[in-house]
């Protein structure tokens, strides 16, 4: 395999018999560069956020009171946290079955399972927001669809409105939650089913009694995943619309047009903090997930 | 005996359960693969379906100059924010993985912490910061902000190359005399290069999907293809936008197929080298 490592060997011991070296040593030494890229680049402008949002001139707490105070706002957080639980239970209900299909699937079917949700996965959510823009607008394809099969007169308003950017954050969102899924249902063993079945367990109880706990720790990670998701969506939302801005699309509001950086920010550390306090969360799931089976 | 009994009906659930599946796969992929057709319409506005097929879209994409512009800065971004993520990456990963360093876990999620961020939170910090140094549209801004969010992306392949084999590989190397940057050139490297490449591909196609970063840090001479596309949905609709919405979703499909690929040849390859190891 090497053939100049063994000629120049004895000179290299005898340079290394002076400090000996291990794998595990020199880790702080990698870490050098990566650190000072997250803290120039990740760290200082997290905190460069926290801090603006206590430098409003009116007093620290200013932008908080506003937040709290302005009706508009304080919709926008509560319309955010409600797309959040509605688009995270669409999407697990949706991917629970496929996940498990494409757990149980084999070969041919296994890689055609995987390439449909691969590809939506690593396509941009640009163009799949566009794509859904040119689903749901007005003359759109789904109005002419059921314009023509004469089910509707009239075109339905179905941009701008919350079903129709619901149904195109789920889908954007699904990959999400199906590859955590798919992680933990491959490293169920399917023999405990069987064991069920024999016991007299119907498929129902079989699923209910043995499968879903089993299932729970993808189930927690992939509704954490999707859920911090939708919490920071902006793409989706701003080109969509829906009954209120989103605080991603907020956010960027009160920066380009309103020029409220202090106000922005600290829109920006709810989010940031709350992001946390689920990436955490997820965190904890994700390593119950590693120690429960060979998941990945 | 009531198992018997129920079967019938066991049957038809589980083929109603492929079926919704089926139906949940086809919202998957198709509102994407509605633009196709889209792309090679004749009219001048969308319509569906399209009153004649035509590339004149095509066409005027081929002769945009602002497109040439946008796919000629996110390659002047993504190559090098992906060159900066990987190398920094494979470090990260090589300290978190193999290195014996104290907290770990919060060093590891820390590493992965700006993938999971709304990227809006970043962007706020990001812009103060860089326009006082003047970094705010130059293509260093940008590439630095993309390398931090593409990062986890390699941190996550090649901590799952490095995980797929003992350290006594290196412990070998090293006993018999190799220094750490010979053993990791000879030994290591060659192990986990699928995962390098994977990892890099991974970040070159996030670097050229990300929007708000690019929007909050680009300038109109350094912005990139999202940036372009998004302006551009803001205030027109037409076909030329489906036309290279096609070309970016064949680009982005193409990398994966390499990135898959490069994966299958690296199995392949170990599998055949276990076997013949002789030969």
């Amino acid at each position: 395999m090497t053939g100049t490592a063994p000629r120049t060997a004895p000179r290299a011991a005898q340079r290394q018999r002076a400090r000996a070296w291990s794998p595990s040593k020199g880790g702080l030494l990698l870490l050098a560069a990566p650190l000072a890229l997250l803290a120039l680049f990740f760290v200082a402008p997290l905190l460069w956020v926290l801090g603006q949002s206590f430098a409003a001139p009116a007093g620290p707490l200013d932008t908080y009171v506003r937040i709290a105070g302005d009706g508009a706002l304080r919709y926008s957080l509560i319309y955010t946290f409600q797309t959040a639980a509605i688009v995270t239970v669409a999407a697990l209900v949706l991917s629970y079955p496929v996940a498990f299909l494409i757990s149980r699937a084999q070969g041919r079917w296994l890689m055609i399972g995987m390439v449909f949700v691969l590809v939506p996965f690593w396509t941009s959510a640009v163009i799949r927001s566009y794509a859904w823009l040119v689903l749901l607008q007005r003359r759109g394809v789904v109005n002419e669809m059921l314009l023509a099969l004469g089910l509707i007169d009239r075109p339905l308003r179905l941009a701008n409105t919350d079903l129709g950017t619901h149904v195109a954050m789920v889908q954007i969102m699904l990959p999400f939650m199906i590859l955590p899924l798919l992680s933990a249902m491959r490293g169920i063993d399917l023999s405990v089913l069987r064991a069920a079945a024999i016991l007299g367990a119907n498929p129902w109880r079989q699923f209910v009694n043995v499968y879903l706990p089993l299932s729970m720790p993808g189930v927690g990670a992939g509704c954490v995943l999707v859920f911090i998701s939708t919490l920071g969506f902006y793409i989706t939302p701003a080109l969509l619309g829906g009954s209120s801005p989103m605080i991603a699309v907020a956010i960027e509001q009160q920066v380009s047009r309103l020029l409220d950086w202090p106000l922005a920010s600290a829109l920006a550390a709810v989010l940031l903090v709350l992001t946390c306090a689920l990436f955490m969360l997820y965190e904890r799931l994700n390593r119950r997930l590693a120690g429960a089976g060979e998941a990945r | 005996m009531n198992r018997t009994a129920a079967t019938p009906f066991w049957r038809i659930a589980s083929a109603g359960l492929v079926l919704f599946a089926v139906l949940v796969l086809v919202y998957l992929v198709l509102p994407t693969l509605v633009i196709v057709p889209l792309s090679f319409s004749s009219d001048t506005f969308l319509k569906f379906p399209p009153s004649g097929f035509s590339t004149r879209w095509y066409e005027s994409f081929a002769a945009s100059a602002d497109y040439h512009f946008a796919i000629l800065n996110s390659l002047k971004i993504g190559v090098p924010a992906a060159l900066v993520a990987t190398a920094f990456g494979v470090m990260a990963a090589l300290a978190v993985v193999r290195g014996a360093i104290p907290f770990r876990r919060t060093l590891a999620a820390l590493v992965i912490a700006p993938l999971i961020l709304p990227q809006i939170v970043l962007a706020i910090g990001l812009f103060p910061l860089m326009a006082k140094v003047g970094l705010v549209g130059t293509y260093p801004g940008i590439v630095l902000a993309h390398a931090v969010v593409t990062m986890p992306l390699v941190f996550i392949t090649v901590s799952a190359a490095l995980r797929n084999y003992a350290p006594t590989f290196e412990l070998a190397a090293m006993t018999l005399g190799a220094g750490p940057w010979r053993t990791f050139l000879y030994v290591t490297f060659p192990m986990i290069r699928p995962g390098v490449i994977v990892g890099f591909i991974f970040a070159l196609t996030f670097s050229f999907d990300e929007l708000i970063l690019a929007m909050f840090l680009t300038s109109p001479t350094t912005r990139t293809v999202p940036r372009l596309l998004w302006e551009q949905l803001n205030f027109q609709m037409t076909p030329v936008i489906a036309a290279a919405t096609v070309v970016l979703l064949g680009a982005t499909i193409a990398l994966l197929c390499l990135a898959a690929l490069t994966g299958a040849r690296a199995r392949r390859r170990l599998a055949g080298e276990a076997k013949g190891a002789g030969a």
